[in-house]
């Protein structure tokens, strides 16, 4: 496992950057107007009412901004929470660890794909 | 061509000869001086995780239909996830003032032939995206523009 991991390093990493980097960007935005503005009414809630929310989603770039709100933060949240593990309780639980934060990562990636398919 | 690397391609078949402490935290670690941050950035990987998996809930219920989205929207409405969100939007903004700069420090001296713009440049360039992007997909998520 731990070969394996170390193979798909260049990997993880890319989406772990990512997630960090194009999540943080599309985070802030989602996280200021859905999760906050819309619910403590700063922000009309009939902007994102269904038709609306549905058409800005269901478009091409629509579907890739969604991809990547959900799938690539998963992936910086797993690898950090990896590295969390590893500074707070040690090498030793990595080889479990590691496959279960990525392997709910990659769960999550794939459903991601299948809501933003299905849109 | 030749083959891939092996991951432990450049690993000693054998542990040297020079004799190295075993290794210990620093005793500020985890809470305290400079390792405070660095924890809490750690830390933010929860609630990336669990932010991704509520926007996975999000996209789910947009493709279920009207019923599925109004009670969706009438569960981001509870104080408990409203609590949730403003927690994670502190914890984003967090790692991106972090990260951008920490980001200009990790490129390298130079990319083949051609040096990097000086750290500042970088460092300027990456909020102008940072609010480019997440300015516009507000505006378009807020209903002001499209």
């Amino acid at each position: 496992m731990k070969t394996l991991l170390l193979k798909l390093e260049p990997i993880i990493w890319l989406l772990f950057g990512q997630g960090i980097l194009i999540g943080t960007m599309l985070l802030t935005a989602w996280l200021a107007v859905v999760g906050v503005g819309i619910p403590l009414g700063l922000v009309d809630a009939q902007a994102l009412d269904y038709e609306r929310a549905h058409a800005l989603g269901s478009n091409l770039v629509g579907r890739l901004v969604l991809l990547g709100l959900v799938a690539l933060p998963l992936w910086k949240g797993a690898h950090h929470c990896r590295h969390l593990s590893l500074d707070m309780g040690g090498a030793e639980r990595d080889a479990i660890v590691a496959p279960l934060l990525y392997g709910v990562a990659t769960v999550g990636s794939v459903l991601a794909v299948m809501a933003v398919v299905s849109l | 061509m030749s083959r891939a690397a092996h991951p432990h391609a450049m690993q000693p078949h054998r542990p040297g000869s020079t004799r190295t402490a075993p290794p210990q935290m620093p005793p500020q670690f985890p809470s305290q001086g400079r390792y405070l941050s660095y924890s809490l950035f750690g830390a933010t990987g929860i609630l990336y995780l669990m932010a991704g998996f509520v926007a996975l809930r999000a996209v789910r219920a947009l493709g279920e239909g009207p019923e599925a989205w109004a009670a969706l929207q009438a569960q981001f409405a509870h104080p408990l996830y409203v609590a949730f969100h403003a927690l994670s939007l502190l914890a984003v903004l967090f790692v991106g003032v972090r990260f951008f700069r920490l980001f200009p420090k990790a490129q390298p001296a130079k990319i083949g032939p051609a040096k990097p713009p000086p750290r500042p440049v970088i460092h300027a360039m990456l909020y102008v995206v940072w609010i480019a992007v997440s300015g516009g997909l507000a505006l378009v998520l807020a209903g002001g523009i499209f």
